[in-house]
Order: C-alpha cells, then sequence, then structure tokens
C-alpha cells in the first residue's frame, strides 16, 4: 500500500507540474484537441498508480509526450490558422438577423433545442431578441443582442461614472497580505490605523478587509456583521 | 517572447531531453541484461556438455552467477520494464536450480530453452519496431 501512496504523490505532482506548463485553457474552456490530451492524461495516469507492477515511468513518459506534442500542437496552430482551424475548427454563426441557420446546425450537428439551451444560457429566451448567436470553438455559445435588447450601459444614459477599481485584499482570515499592501501603497502602520479606527483590536480578529483607489475600505471581523469605512482616495492603488 | 515563453520553451526541450534520455537508457538496459543472460545461458549449455552432465560444480555456480547477475540487473530493469513481463525469467533461473539439485536433466534443459527463447523474442515484442508500434 505504502508503494501506491508514494505512486500517487508522484504522479499527482507530475500530472500538477504539466497541467501547470500547459496553462490554465486546460482548466476552463478546451479546444477540441485540449479535451482530448486531458482525458487521456487522466486515463494514463491512473495506470501506474494502481498497478505496482507497472513502472512510474510507464505512466510518466507517455504524459511527458503528449505534453511535448501539444505544445508544438498550439505553436503550430499560432503559426498556421489552416492549422489551427483544422485542428480547433472555426466559430459558426449559427444564429443571424434572419434567424436560425438551419445549415449551419446541420453542419454542426447539433438541433435547435440546444442553440434554445445555449442562449437560455446567455440571459436570452427569444430568438428575436438575438442579433447573432456564434458557437465556439470550445462549444460555448456566443450572443450578440439586437440593440433594443442589450443591457443598458452608463454611456447610453449620458451619465458620469466613477472609475472602476478592484479592491485590492489587505486582510484575509487574519493574515495580511504583504504583497497586497505594496499595490495599495499602504504600510502595516496604516492598517493598525485603519483598524484602531474602526475599533479593531488585532490583525487576526479581520476575516476580510480590503481597498479601493477610492479609499472606501471593507472590513469584517469572524462572526460579525461588516462595516465600510472611507478614508482619503489613495491614488496610487493598482486597478 | 516572454519570460515566460522562454521558460516554457526550455521545459519542454527539457522534457524532450528526459523522453530521449530514458528510452535510450531503456534500450541499453534491456540490450545488456537480457544479452548478459543469453552469455550466461551458452556458458551453462557448454559447462554441462563438457562436464557430461548438470550435476556439477562448474554449472551450480554458472546457474548461481546467472541468479546473482540477473537480481541485479532486474532491479535496474524494473524502473522502466513492467515487471509481470520479465518476472518469468527469474522463476525459470530459480528452477534451473531445483532441476540441478533434482537431477533432473530435461527439465532442465527446458527451463534453458525457455530463457534463451524468452531473451531472443523479448526484443522482437519489446523493440522499437513498425509492428510493435503499430
Amino acid at each position: 500500500m505504502l508503494t501506491i501512496v508514494f505512486r500517487a504523490v508522484i504522479i499527482y505532482a507530475v500530472v500538477l507540474c504539466l497541467y501547470r506548463l500547459m496553462g490554465k485553457r486546460q482548466l476552463g474552456e478546451m479546444q477540441p484537441f485540449e479535451l482530448v490530451l486531458t482525458l487521456i492524461i487522466a486515463d494514463l495516469a491512473t495506470i501506474p498508480m494502481a498497478e505496482v507492477s507497472v513502472p512510474v515511468l510507464h505512466g510518466i513518459v507517455p504524459l511527458l509526450t503528449l505534453v511535448v506534442m501539444h505544445y508544438f500542437l498550439t505553436i503550430f496552430s499560432k503559426l498556421s490558422s489552416k492549422f489551427s482551424s483544422f485542428l480547433s475548427g472555426k466559430p459558426v454563426i449559427v444564429i443571424n438577423p434572419e434567424g436560425i441557420d438551419y445549415k449551419a446546425l446541420k453542419n454542426l450537428d447539433i438541433s435547435v433545442d440546444d442553440v434554445f439551451e445555449a442562449i437560455r444560457g446567455c440571459g436570452y429566451f427569444k430568438i428575436e431578441q438575438i442579433q447573432y448567436a456564434i458557437m465556439e470553438t470550445n462549444g460555448k455559445m456566443s450572443v450578440l443582442p439586437k440593440s433594443s435588447f442589450a443591457p443598458v450601459t452608463v454611456q447610453d444614459l449620458n451619465l458620469q461614472a466613477e472609475k472602476s477599481t478592484i479592491p485590492i485584499t489587505i486582510i484575509s482570515e487574519g493574515k495580511i497580505n504583504k504583497d497586497n499592501l505594496k499595490n495599495a501603497k499602504i504600510d502595516e502602520m496604516k492598517v493598525q490605523e485603519i483598524l484602531k479606527k474602526a475599533g479593531v483590536k488585532k490583525v487576526k480578529d479581520v476575516l476580510l478587509m480590503t481597498i479601493d483607489k477610492a479609499g472606501t475600505i471593507y472590513l469584517q471581523k469572524f462572526h460579525e456583521k461588516y462595516q465600510t469605512l472611507q478614508i482619503k482616495p489613495l491614488g496610487q492603488v493598482q486597478e | 517572447m516572454t519570460k515566460y515563453g522562454w521558460i516554457k520553451l526550455f521545459s519542454i526541450f527539457v522534457l524532450i531531453g528526459i523522453l530521449v534520455a530514458v528510452c535510450v537508457v531503456e534500450d541499453r538496459l534491456v540490450i545488456t541484461s537480457l544479452d548478459r543472460v543469453n552469455r550466461f545461458c551458452y556458458e551453462i549449455e557448454s559447462a554441462v556438455e563438457k562436464n557430461g552432465g548438470i550435476v556439477n560444480g562448474e554449472v551450480a555456480s554458472l546457474v548461481d552467477n546467472l541468479e546473482y547477475q540477473w537480481e541485479k540487473d532486474e532491479s535496474s530493469l524494473c524502473f522502466m520494464v513492467n515487471h509481470k513481463s520479465i518476472e518469468q525469467l527469474a522463476v525459470e533461473i530459480v528452477r534451473l536450480k531445483t532441476y540441478i539439485d533434482e537431477e533432473e536433466p530435461i527439465e532442465f534443459y527446458v527451463s534453458l530453452d525457455i530463457i534463451k527463447n524468452y531473451v531472443e523474442t523479448f526484443q522482437h515484442f519489446m523493440g522499437a519496431s513498425f509492428h510493435n508500434i503499430l
């Protein structure tokens, strides 16, 4: 059993490293060749893990081969759009201003119900609300609504909106994130000062503290309701 | 190319290097180990012929050496080759010893032939060739 434990650890570490090497796409929306790769990797990894007579190398070597192959396929598909479309296919317009393109549906081998399901997933329940719907190469549907059904934006209303900023996490679960302190261009002294102002004695009492460029602080202690504070705009907070 | 791109390229070349190294090491290890076993088999055969039977010190010593050498090689081969596909050799070597003790020359020759045949066919089944790939 101990052998299997160590084998599982080794295979896990190798597969983890390989996925890191292949990039984040493998974790989310995949192209067909990436999906194939993921399926094979899952299968290959389990064989030497459970079968003690099979050397771990018998699992690792094909994994490495696949990753090298994947790397070169990715490079070639970047270099040649023809190769890329051969490998991953092309996005296909399934709904155009004239309605559903039945020929495109037939080519994709999907039904009208599938199209409906996909557009509902994008938040639209009527075909007539849609100008274009495109089936992407990763199998997801992208929808462009007709302008009369598009969500209203601040620009449409001619309003002045404050610049959006991303809140930076300063304290998470009682621990100060020192990298984010640098990003927010504040120091621990300033954090202590803010906490004191909010009536918090120790950093470890804080569940979450974030700060944004406008100087708005979200502060929540463990098992307590959050509070917001306002300090001077930071100006130099990274967006 | 970005720093990440260079790191990735470097990693891929390292992986290619590892793959080539593993393939070469496996090939050399298998050929060397099986050649050694084959040589021992022919030495045992000639020792049996020379001494007119299997029950003598020279044959016993050669079989012991074969067993010792194979155990040594087997532990390295287990990193590269499926253990199940080479365990037959160890079994037959142990049988050789038993047949010497029990003075059974026919079974001894059968086991020796199995080992020789195994060594010769292993490359045929496991080596890199077109029909093995397909």
